[in-house]
């Protein structure tokens, strides 16, 4: 099974994950900004930075908690969303697009393939 | 919503914590606070007596009409409780009409019940609802009728459609504002009848301790336990310095002693630098990481923009020097400030200020 661009897929941690030319895009969910509420800091991560999958790289904290955010597969951070040091609100307001938080270079595809479908990611919310 | 102490309570409705936090500081906004205790003792002096062993105020001085913040306290002058305590006419019969915490009902009631064996419980009939914010008055108003002459800290039983409820000017989150006890029966319509009024919007226990976190307040369980008095929660001003001396009174040793000599920890308020938020339980640590105190309580200020907090530290921690807070291990440089945060804006001699 080939990767179908652009698709968008999901993570247990709430991650949406889609990939181009082999640069994932990745933020949070729209139901994990929902849970979280106000989102009011954002800790990016850095750029240039190898990571693994599941390692905790940037924090959301929200009026209620502090969140992790894991790096939903292997690779290097290659841009961060810029204009969420500003308004980390730009989540809550569009979390599964203009919310984007970091772009990273994609190690291994395959973990990707590994990743819940949007439908997966629905049933895995109805659990 | 969250379980809280026995009730299912919202943090927020579906504007989000931060617009009910600025809608109060704007405009208004309506707590539902019935899960707080309320009780009335029948005004004599065999109960007052019973009551000064824990409450440091002269009970027999109360002015008619006022509320008074005051504590309950242990035999080590430590904070049983935090509460309201009026002296209220009701149908010209005066009561003392006492306020306190929901996670404190059970420590709480043992003491009224104690004092005054026929203390009447009355929150299981009984809805508190807080209206806090500058256009409160206006909301109010539309519905009861409230004496121009109503100043920051006096209740009166007034009607509402016939039936009597009894309205205080006060509130937990610096603004001007109303709490009104109301019956069961009528609490709805009630709020629905303020809700008319586009001005105010229902708000959840997110916004309430965020306002009362930014106005300085005390929370019980956080800045105020059984192991701290008030004097080193920085709240002797609600003390009367008179029954420190009073042998009857609760830890009044301890109290007089850390009036004249300084108590071991001392109450800050503390802003953040970055983008972090402070938050209860993390470390505060001076510049050769020493640890001095801890936070009580954190959130984000949406009035200040950052986040803000209360804590402790050793009183022997100078007071120019820099504070750092552990987050994420990390070492934070905090600011530390004088509470509170926010100026109190409440009504007194017809006038907002504090």
């Amino acid at each position: 099974m080939g990767v179908t661009m652009n698709e968008k897929k999901y993570t247990k941690d709430h991650e949406w994950v889609s990939i181009d030319n082999g640069i994932a895009t990745v933020g949070i969910s729209n139901h994990a900004q929902e849970s979280l509420g106000d989102i009011v800091f954002i800790e990016l991560p850095l750029v240039g930075k190898s990571v693994n999958v599941k390692d905790e790289i940037c924090v959301v904290e929200s009026v209620k908690a502090a969140s992790d955010i894991y790096a939903p597969i292997d690779g290097e951070i290659m841009e961060v969303n810029i204009s969420l040091e500003s308004d980390a609100a730009i989540i809550n307001q569009d979390a599964e697009n203009t919310g984007w938080i970091f772009k990273m270079k994609v190690s291994d595809p395959s973990q990707y393939d590994e990743l819940m479908t949007e439908d997966d990611y629905k049933n895995f919310l109805e659990q | 919503m969250i379980p809280f102490t026995g009730f299912n309570m919202p943090i927020n409705y579906k504007s989000g914590i931060i617009n009910e936090h600025k809608n109060v500081r704007n405009h208004s906004g309506i707590f539902d606070v019935s899960h707080m205790g309320q009780v009335l003792i029948e005004n004599n002096n065999f109960h007052i007596n019973n009551l000064e062993k824990y409450i440091p105020l002269k009970l027999n001085n109360l002015r008619k009409n006022k509320s008074n913040y005051t504590f309950l306290l242990n035999e080590n002058g430590g904070v049983v409780d935090d509460l309201i305590v009026s002296l209220i006419d009701i149908n010209s019969k005066f009561f003392l009409y006492i306020v306190y915490n929901a996670s404190r009902k059970i420590e709480d009631e043992k003491i009224f019940l104690k004092c005054a064996p026929k203390a009447e419980i009355i929150h299981s009939k009984n809805c508190l609802f807080a209206i806090q914010g500058p256009k409160s008055i206006e909301v109010l108003n539309n519905i009861i009728e409230v004496p121009v002459d109503m100043n920051f800290l006096d209740i009166k039983v007034l009607k509402y459609k016939k039936n009597s409820v009894i309205i205080s000017r006060s509130g937990y989150t610096g603004e001007d504002g109303f709490e009104i006890s109301i019956s069961n029966e009528q609490a709805e319509a009630f709020v629905r009848d303020l809700l008319e009024n586009k001005n105010t919007m229902l708000c959840g226990l997110g916004a309430r301790d965020s306002l009362r976190l930014e106005a300085g307040l005390s929370l019980y369980g956080h800045e105020l336990n059984e192991n701290i008095t008030p004097i080193e929660a920085g709240l002797s001003w609600a003390l009367d310095k008179d029954r420190l001396n009073d042998s009857s009174l609760n830890g009044y040793k301890v109290l007089l002693d850390q009036l004249h000599n300084k108590p071991s920890n001392k109450k800050i308020g503390l802003i953040s630098f970055n983008r972090s938020m402070l938050r209860d339980g993390m470390i505060l640590f001076d510049n050769n990481k020493n640890d001095i105190g801890k936070i009580t309580s954190g959130c984000f200020s949406p009035n200040l923009n950052k986040s803000i907090a209360i804590g402790y530290v050793n009183s022997h921690f100078e007071e120019e020097k820099e504070i750092f807070c552990e987050i994420r291990n990390k070492m934070e440089l905090v600011k530390k400030t004088n509470l509170p945060f926010v100026k109190k804006n409440y009504k007194k001699n017809g006038s907002n200020n504090e």
